[in-house]
Formats: C-alpha cells, sequence, structure tokens
C-alpha cells in the first residue's frame, strides 16, 4: 500500500505498532498519525457529517478541518490526521449510527433538505406543540459532536507550565525559525511554537513542538496547547509566523470524498509514502496548489488536468459522485473521470492570533484575501502571514454547476443555498449572519471557511468584500480539551495544626468555607451533652484572629463596631458585631483589650477574609494610626468547654485560676502546658469555658496534653456539629446561619450591642437609627416545639394562609429532650410563649416562642 | 503594649513537668519524602515601617514598601525581635516553608515570573513569598494551606518527567 522510500519521509518501516479502529487491528509504522495508518488501510471514509451525515474524508490533513474528527481512547473530537499512532490506542468513529460506511442518519441527507435549512429548530418541528418534547428528545440525541462518558474518570493527566521569555515566536516554518535566529543573536531568550514536531534546528532558541498557540489573551498571554500540558507564555515580545491556510473552492460537490487541498496530497505521499488516488485532477489559484501535481506524478497518479485559474475561471465547476466518493469533474464543458481532486483558491494569512492581539484586518481588494495591518506594539509579524505571498487568482465565491451541495462551512454543514436564505430572511449583517447560519463557528474555527462566507455574502449583497468587513476572531484559535484548562484538580484546603488528631480520632471531616473541620467524632448528641456534664475540648483554630494596635485602636474600633471600647479595662472582652454601611450584620465576634492600644479581635472562621479587608479598607480610608495584623494561621486555638474546666486548668497553668483571678470575659496571658497562651473566658457553648490562643505548631502537643491530663475529668473532645446543638441551647447566633444580607442587630435581639447614643459615628450608625425609628418588622426569636419534630432550616412559619416567618436553625437538644430552634418572625409574634404555625413536612406544627435562651437563661452556669 | 509572647513558639518554657513539642503542618503530607525540604522551622519575623533600616545579618525579603519578611534561624528569634526596627511581629507559628529542586516543578507552580525573585505571588493558588537560589526554590506561604500545598508540590514533581 505504500509507495517506495521517500526522500524526507516521517515514518519509520522497522518500526510497526498495532493500534484498534472499530475493534478491528490496524497496523502502522512509527511515525505515522492514526490518520495516515488508517489511509494505508484502505480507509478513505473518516467521518460523517455535522447536519446531513454526509461521508467526510480527510481534506487538509494538517489538522486545521473537522473531516477526520473521531474518538481515541475515549476522548472525543480529536484529529487523527495528526494524532501520533499509538499502539494499543482503540480508536472509534463518532456522529454515526452505524458504521462510516453506513450510516443511518444519512437518511437526513436524502430526505431532510426542505425539513432541516438553516435554523430549523427554531421553525419546523415545533407544532404541533404536544410533539415537540419528541422532537426535542431525537435533536438532543443527535445534536453535537462526539460523546462523553459522563461517569468516566479523569484518563489524561494535564499540567499547567506557566512560561515567561524574551521572544515567543509562533510558527516554526521558514519565516519563523529566521525571526527566532534574528532574535536570539540580539541575545535574547526564544521559544519557538510549532505544530508540527522536529527536532530543535540549533541551540539558539528552544522548540516547543508539536504544540499549538490557541489564542492571545490580554497582557500578552499565549496559552500553548502541547498536548498534556498547557504552557502559559508571557513574552515581553511575541513574533507571528503563522503562514497561510489554503482555501476550499466553492462548487457543487465540494465536499465529497476524494476533494481535497494540496497539503494533503504533500503531506499523504512525501511524510507517509502514501498515494492519494490514481487518476487526479488539480485546480489552483497559485503555484503553491498547482505543485501538487509534481508530486502526484511523482507518486505515481495521473493527473488528467490541471487547471490554473489565473489562466481564467471556468464557468462551471462540479464534482460527481456516487456513494459520497468522488467519481468525475465537469470543468466548464468538459468532464474528467477521476479519484481525486485536488483544488483550492487564493492561500489566506492565518491572520486570527494577530487580530486577537489587537492587529487591524482589512480585505486587500487586490489579491482577495484579508490581511493584518496596524500590528500593537511588541507583535510582530513575517512570511506570509504577513502578506508575503506569490501571485494568486482570486476565483469565484462559487462555482456553478447543475447539481449537488455547494458547502461554504463543512464543520456546520452550511451550504450556499442556506447563506443565500438567510440574507432572504433578513440577516444582511455577517455578524448576524454568522450566528444565525453558525457558518465559521464550526471545529475548524472559520479557518476554511470565514473567507468563503464573506465573499459569497458579498457577491449576493451585490458589494465588496471590503464593504462587508470581517468577523471578530476571538480564542481559542484552535479546539482545546476542557481537561487542560482545567489543569490538576488541586482545591485549596486549610487545616488546622490539630487537624490530623482529629483524622486519627475518626472525625467525620466537613468543609466549612476553605477548612476542612471535624463534624463530630461519631456521636453529636453524646458529645454535646459531656460538655455538660464534665468538659469537652474543640479545635475553634480556625476562627478569624486579628490584632488592632496604634494610638488610636479604641476610636478605630468604635467607629467599625456599634459598641463602646474606649472604656473597656485592660484584661477584658466584648462581644461585637459587626455591621455594613446599611447597617446589616455582617460577621460577629470577640474584642479583648490586651493593653491600652491593643485589641484582640477574633471572627467566625469563614468570616476572617472579609473582615481583614474590611478593617484594611476603612483603616486606608480614616487614615488612623492603626496596625492590623493577621494572626489566623499563627495561632492555634482550642476552647476546654464544661464544668470540669476550670480543674483542667489547673493542672496546666501555674495561674491562679479561680473565678476571682480569671472571670468570665476575662482575657489573659500565661503558659499553659510550657505554651505561651492567651487565655480568654469565653461561652459560647454555654458552660465554664477557656479559649487557648497559642503558637500553631504547637497544636498536637497541646491538644495531646489537655487529653492526657483530663483523661481522669473523663475530657472528649466535640465537633462542630455538637457545637452547634450546644450553642443554639444559648440562643447564640450563627451569623449567615440565623442571619441574612437583611438581618441587623436591633431586630435580631441584641439592641444592647448598638450603641446609638455614642458620641462617634460608626459604620451603619444611620441605617440602625432608621430601623429604631421605623419600628421593628421582624424579630429573630427562640421555639420550642410542641412535639419531637426537627422542623427543615429554612421551612416556612405561616399565619393566617400566609408566611409569617422562616426558621434559621432546629435541633433536638439532648440536654433538654425537646427540639429547639431560633426563627425569624414578623414582630407581633415574638412575644414569650406566642404560638408559631411551623409547616413541616407539608403538615402544621406548633411551636411556642421564646426570647430568653433555653439553657442556663441566667448565664449563672458560664459566670461560675 | 505587651509583648505578645503567645505568637512566639521559642517562648515556650520546658521543665516542670510539661515537653512542648513543635509540629510541622508539613510532615504527614511529605512522608519523608528527600526531594523537598521543610523549612516550616525556621524563624519568620515581619517588620512594618522603615525596612531599610534593618541592620542585620540575615535575610530579608522586601514584601511591600512599608513591610519585610526576616528570615533567620529558630534559635536567633528572640535576638532578632529585640533588634529590628518599626514593627516586629513573630510570623514564625504563621508561615509554613518548604524548599525544592528544579525549575520546571516552580514554573507548574507559579505564574511568578522566576527571572524576578524573590517575589510575592501565588503557588499552587495560595499566597506566598518565593526566593531562588540558582535551581533551588523557597516557598513561604500560611500554614493552614500546608498539608495542601505539601500535596500539590509532590503532586506536581510526579508529573515532570
Amino acid at each position: 500500500m505504500r509507495l517506495p522510500p521517500q526522500p524526507n519521509e516521517r515514518i519509520d518501516r522497522s518500526a510497526e505498532l498495532t493500534f484498534s479502529f472499530e475493534g478491528k487491528a490496524v497496523s502502522a509504522f512509527a511515525g505515522d498519525t492514526i490518520g495516515s495508518a488508517l489511509y494505508a488501510g484502505g480507509r478513505r471514509i473518516f467521518s460523517r457529517s455535522f447536519k446531513y451525515h454526509r461521508p467526510r474524508g480527510l481534506l487538509c490533513c494538517s489538522g486545521g478541518c473537522a473531516n477526520c474528527l473521531m474518538e481515541v481512547d475515549g476522548v472525543p473530537n480529536v484529529r487523527v490526521c495528526v494524532e501520533p499512532a499509538r499502539a494499543g490506542a482503540q480508536v472509534r468513529a463518532q456522529n454515526v449510527r452505524g458504521s462510516l460506511e453506513r450510516d443511518l442518519l444519512s437518511v437526513v441527507d436524502k430526505i431532510g433538505g426542505p425539513f432541516t435549512p438553516v435554523g430549523f429548530y427554531y421553525r419546523t418541528m415545533i407544532r404541533p406543540r404536544r410533539l415537540w418534547p419528541y422532537y426535542e428528545r431525537f435533536l438532543r440525541s443527535v445534536a453535537g459532536l462526539g460523546r462523553l462518558d459522563k461517569h468516566a474518570r479523569r484518563t489524561n493527566r494535564y499540567d499547567v507550565e506557566h512560561r515567561h521569555v524574551d521572544v515567543l515566536v509562533v510558527g516554526g516554518g521558514y519565516a519563523g525559525v529566521e525571526a527566532a535566529r534574528r532574535h536570539a543573536r540580539a541575545g535574547r531568550r526564544v521559544v519557538v511554537v510549532d505544530e508540527r514536531g522536529g527536532d530543535n534546528p540549533g541551540s539558539d532558541f528552544e522548540l516547543v513542538a508539536p504544540a499549538r498557540a490557541i489564542g492571545i489573551y490580554e497582557g500578552g498571554l499565549v496559552p500553548v496547547d502541547a498536548g498534556g500540558i498547557l504552557y502559559r507564555f508571557r513574552a515581553d515580545h511575541i513574533v507571528l509566523a503563522t503562514g497561510t491556510i489554503e482555501q476550499p473552492l466553492l462548487f457543487p460537490g465540494n465536499d465529497l470524498v476524494g476533494v481535497v487541498l494540496p497539503e494533503a496530497v504533500r503531506r499523504l505521499v512525501e511524510d507517509w509514502a502514501l498515494k492519494p488516488g490514481e487518476r487526479a485532477v488539480v485546480i489552483a489559484a497559485d503555484d503553491r496548489g498547482l505543485d501538487a501535481t509534481d508530486v502526484l506524478e511523482r507518486a505515481g497518479a495521473v493527473v488528467v488536468a490541471a487547471i490554473d485559474l489565473r489562466d481564467g475561471q471556468p464557468t462551471r465547476i462540479e464534482a460527481k459522485g456516487r456513494r459520497g466518493r468522488l467519481r468525475s469533474v465537469v470543468v466548464g464543458d468538459r468532464e474528467f473521470a477521476c479519484d481525486l481532486l485536488v483544488a483550492s483558491g487564493t492561500p489566506q494569512p492565518a491572520y486570527s492570533l494577530l487580530a486577537q492581539a489587537g492587529a487591524r484586518v482589512e480585505y486587500d481588494r487586490r489579491r482577495g484575501i484579508f490581511l493584518p495591518t496596524e500590528l500593537p506594539a511588541n507583535v510582530e509579524a513575517v512570511g506570509s502571514v504577513a502578506g508575503e505571498l506569490g501571485s494568486a487568482a482570486i476565483p469565484a465565491a462559487s462555482f456553478d454547476g447543475h447539481k449537488g451541495r455547494c458547502f461554504v462551512c463543512l464543520c456546520e454543514d452550511v451550504t450556499e443555498k442556506d447563506v443565500k436564505r438567510a440574507i432572504a430572511e433578513g440577516f444582511d449583517s455577517i455578524e448576524l449572519a454568522k450566528r444565525y447560519t453558525t457558518v465559521t463557528m464550526g471545529p475548524c474555527q472559520g479557518r476554511l471557511c470565514h473567507l468563503a462566507s464573506i465573499r459569497l455574502f458579498a457577491r449576493e449583497q451585490e458589494t465588496g468584500p471590503d464593504s462587508i468587513g470581517t468577523t471578530t476572531a476571538r480564542p481559542p484559535w484552535a479546539p482545546v480539551s476542557l481537561g487542560l484548562l482545567a489543569g490538576r484538580g488541586h482545591e485549596p484546603a486549610k487545616r488546622t495544626s490539630i487537624h490530623h488528631r482529629h483524622e486519627e480520632a475518626g472525625a467525620t471531616i466537613m468543609w466549612t468555607g476553605a477548612w476542612r473541620r471535624p463534624h463530630s467524632y461519631g456521636d453529636p448528641a453524646a458529645e454535646a451533652r459531656h460538655v455538660h456534664e464534665a468538659v469537652g475540648l474543640i479545635d475553634v483554630s480556625t476562627l478569624g484572629k486579628l490584632l488592632v494596635q496604634g494610638p488610636e485602636a479604641a476610636p478605630f474600633l468604635e467607629m467599625l463596631y456599634p459598641n463602646r471600647f474606649g472604656d473597656m479595662k485592660t484584661g477584658r472582652i466584648r462581644y461585637g458585631v459587626l455591621e455594613t454601611d446599611a447597617g446589616r450584620i455582617m460577621d460577629d465576634g470577640t474584642i479583648g483589650r490586651l493593653s491600652d492600644d491593643q485589641y484582640y479581635v477574633t471572627t467566625t472562621s469563614t468570616g476572617a477574609d472579609t473582615v481583614i479587608e474590611w478593617f484594611e479598607w476603612w483603616n486606608a480610608v480614616w487614615g488612623m494610626d492603626v496596625e492590623i495584623v493577621n494572626l489566623t494561621g499563627a495561632l492555634a486555638a482550642v476552647n476546654i468547654a464544661g464544668p470540669r474546666a476550670r480543674e483542667l486548668l489547673a493542672r496546666v497553668t501555674d495561674i491562679d485560676v479561680s473565678n476571682e483571678s480569671i472571670a468570665y470575659l476575662d482575657a489573659k496571658e500565661a503558659l499553659v502546658a510550657g505554651v505561651p497562651s492567651l487565655l480568654l473566658r469565653i461561652g459560647f457553648v454555654g458552660e465554664l469555658g477557656y479559649e487557648l490562643h497559642f503558637p500553631s505548631p504547637y497544636g498536637e502537643y497541646l491538644w495531646d496534653t489537655l487529653l492526657e491530663r483530663g483523661a481522669d475529668l473523663d475530657i472528649r473532645p466535640f465537633g462542630l456539629e455538637p457545637q452547634r446543638i450546644l450553642r443554639l441551647e444559648k440562643m447564640h447566633i450563627l451569623v449567615g446561619q440565623d442571619t441574612d444580607s437583611e438581618s441587623n442587630v436591633l431586630e435580631a435581639g441584641m439592641p444592647w450591642i448598638a450603641k446609638l447614643d455614642k458620641e462617634n459615628d460608626f459604620v451603619g450608625k444611620w441605617a440602625l437609627e432608621h430601623v429604631r425609628e421605623r419600628g421593628f418588622r421582624e424579630q429573630l426569636v427562640g421555639f420550642e416545639m410542641d412535639n419531637g419534630v426537627v422542623p427543615a432550616e429554612g421551612g416556612q412559619i405561616v399565619a393566617d394562609g400566609s408566611a409569617v416567618g422562616r426558621v434559621t436553625s432546629a435541633r433536638l437538644s439532648p440536654q433538654l429532650g425537646r427540639v429547639i430552634g431560633m426563627a425569624w418572625v414578623r414582630s407581633d409574634l415574638a412575644s414569650e410563649d406566642g404560638e408559631l404555625r411551623l409547616k413541616v413536612n407539608g403538615n402544621l406544627e406548633t411551636a411556642r416562642v421564646r426570647l430568653k435562651p433555653f439553657f442556663d437563661p441566667d448565664g449563672e452556669r458560664l459566670r461560675s | 503594649m505587651t509583648g505578645l509572647a503567645f505568637l512566639s513558639p521559642d517562648r515556650a518554657e520546658r521543665g516542670r513537668q510539661f515537653e512542648p513539642t513543635l509540629a510541622s503542618p508539613l510532615t504527614r503530607a511529605l512522608g519523608g519524602d528527600a526531594r523537598v525540604r521543610d523549612l516550616s522551622g525556621l524563624g519568620k519575623i515581619e517588620v512594618r515601617g522603615d525596612v531599610d533600616a534593618i541592620d542585620a545579618d540575615v535575610q530579608v525579603v522586601r514584601i511591600s514598601p512599608g513591610r519585610a519578611l526576616v528570615l533567620c534561624a529558630y534559635e536567633r528569634c528572640a535576638e532578632l525581635r529585640a533588634v529590628l526596627p518599626g514593627t516586629v511581629i513573630d510570623m514564625t507559628a504563621a508561615l509554613a516553608g518548604l524548599e525544592l529542586t528544579g525549575e520546571r516543578a516552580m514554573r507548574r507552580l507559579t505564574d511568578l515570573d522566576l527571572r524576578e525573585l524573590p517575589a510575592v505571588g501565588k503557588v499552587a493558588e495560595v499566597p506566598a513569598v518565593v526566593l531562588r537560589d540558582g535551581e533551588r526554590f523557597q516557598i513561604f506561604f500560611p500554614q493552614e494551606f500546608g498539608h495542601y500545598v505539601a500535596e500539590v508540590v509532590l503532586d506536581t514533581l510526579a508529573g515532570i518527567r
């Protein structure tokens, strides 16, 4: 099947390999592509077209068109003409019901014409309406190209690599290599990217190949697809040597198998020693196209006619075939029997990347092509893409024939008739016609149809292509797999320095924002009860932690929070709620005064970054003498809580831990088990409790030590879920859970926080004053269910048939033996013991309003 | 102002029945892999203010016009905290650090221009300070991302052929 060895062939005849196509073995030589090996085995039909399911064969043979898309090892839409043959690869045809030779859906080509004009899915088949669901199901099953296995796992490894270079050259042809050498001589570091493989032609530049630049983005970012790696190039200077793209001619039958572009002939013969046909006709607009004649003759084919369009244009061109394969070509009034037609028009400079980089693109009337002009700074075009071309004819926008479809866009199966029809329907702007007909929007990205469609459009509009203009060139310039864009599947996760101890203890780990945290250690209810009865230990290192220090620290905080801070004594702590400018609750936490001009602020775990930005923003706005330091990651933190907490603390520190020495809401620095710590007596979970904040590298040490020293006190770790039960028993809100973007502190039941009589203004003050004046509309209250049903969070509260509130939190309290919760209700319903009707699973259940904490309402246990 | 002793791991006191031990967030993920050196135990001190006035025999990384990160041996933290100018914040506990070899791996971890280090940017999507010594790169980043970053670094090295 192969020709005798060719001087520059790319195959290694001594190295054979085998892959499979549709389950049958195909043999190939090293250096073959899947396409060339299939061609050598006699295959001529490579795909079925998008809409009409017409047979299609190799056309460009250079990875530009969509004629050879197949599924390779489960990856759809692989251009097999450039995909290297690999031993063991599993290759399948796609977009086919049956086989490539007999595709059931080719019936669309036979009878579908009148039913499937451009945009048919907007107008045919939509009536009668009740049938539309069936049509839709059928259309969806046949639409699109290729199938993805939704359950498949990642098979290919994709990496992303960032490169910074002095000069990036796209295109490793003669002009590109010349430019690369010129820049290298000037001492610049040069990288050349080329679509074809090859040896590095020297040490003066680096060659990345086979690889494809897929676009030029803002800031000169050039992503390059090199198979399993996406290179993200940033170059000080970009040279584009992308060459030209051979253009098909428009004539009836121009999609038959056997109609090819000259480059396909060159590659088949010279690279893979394959004979493209026995009897050939060549029609070309320039010397490069006509060169195919010599190549064919060297390969032993008979060229029955070679037509140079520069010598005059035939009145008629028509390709005739049977079963989709070329049988003869009519040129003018002569008909030639042949099995190969090499047809090409004026080569079009591949300017897309230049246009994406910001170059202007104009139609050159004299040469009949689009040319880039006015290049942006730091971008250079060399070689034929810059217009360095030989003489070429401008072929007719389309040639007439007697019958057969004349395709403008092969990828999308758009015919000349479709374009005419779109114009007749009023799509008289090229941008609109493009979207309507989808011409240029297929996998070739307009390579083979952009120029043709515009010239056809101009002829039909009786104007020149220069007045039609061009459509916008956008990345990607070549199709790219989503896996490549996604890169490695890593998700940044934060872990506390105690994290691995939780895993070792068998905790269930959950995401909270970017943090990985223990949900519980197996029994949330028991863990919660244990805190009430003995002592529990929870990792709260995820709390946001800030140091606010400087001479104006107190006034700074007073302007941020509705609370007062200037009057706070050193060593004391206050609960604070941050407001947005509109008076809505943003975050909450504690503020401890460490010294005259130092405050230690904690935030919620997920709100830390927002709060830090908020603080820094206002510090910049107000220009106060304050310094903000983010200590979130520097410090680990644990909360020891429960009636035996003090006893445990006394065992690990030398300081006096009596209630007089460290009272509720006191802050103190101390050595705990030898570790320098900040001790905060806080009671989020409602029992006597101490938060220890200490350098994170001691996380595991201190956790272990506390569990060890408290073993006889029956200390146990508890997770996030038990903490949520415990805080609900105390009606301590969770920002984001019990509040939303509309909630304010007054209606959330914390009016004591907002010191509206403060001398200074504070963020959100006006809004809170407004709420006070207008009166409360709804209020955050507690509720207790009459029965043991746990309502869903977000569930409705109804009165007289309409919604009057919503549940924000609900849990069964193991300590109280009752279902408790919090809810926003219309303010007239917010009275102690008032009845609420909750919708739970379609039933109405009764609950009673509670305005004071369910557990230890007066905080005696907290203060004891 | 207090000395913020609770920020400094080296202020821990051994003896009297307690033996505080430091742990690195990278240990488990690295699993002793020899290709990556764990630098989390280095002393790291942030200086705010007139960073030009830093006059000590230590590595200083300028983070912004008014901020610098001083890298030192853990044992020198106490001494440096006392002599460094401006606001001195002990960040030893806040930052994890690692050293790896090979520009290729670094290119896959960061979009920073490796010709212009040290610099502040993102490594494995995480904010980081990156330093270079020939083919060796040092990365310092928030310790809570330590395990994740170590996993990404090892995965990246696994992808380089």
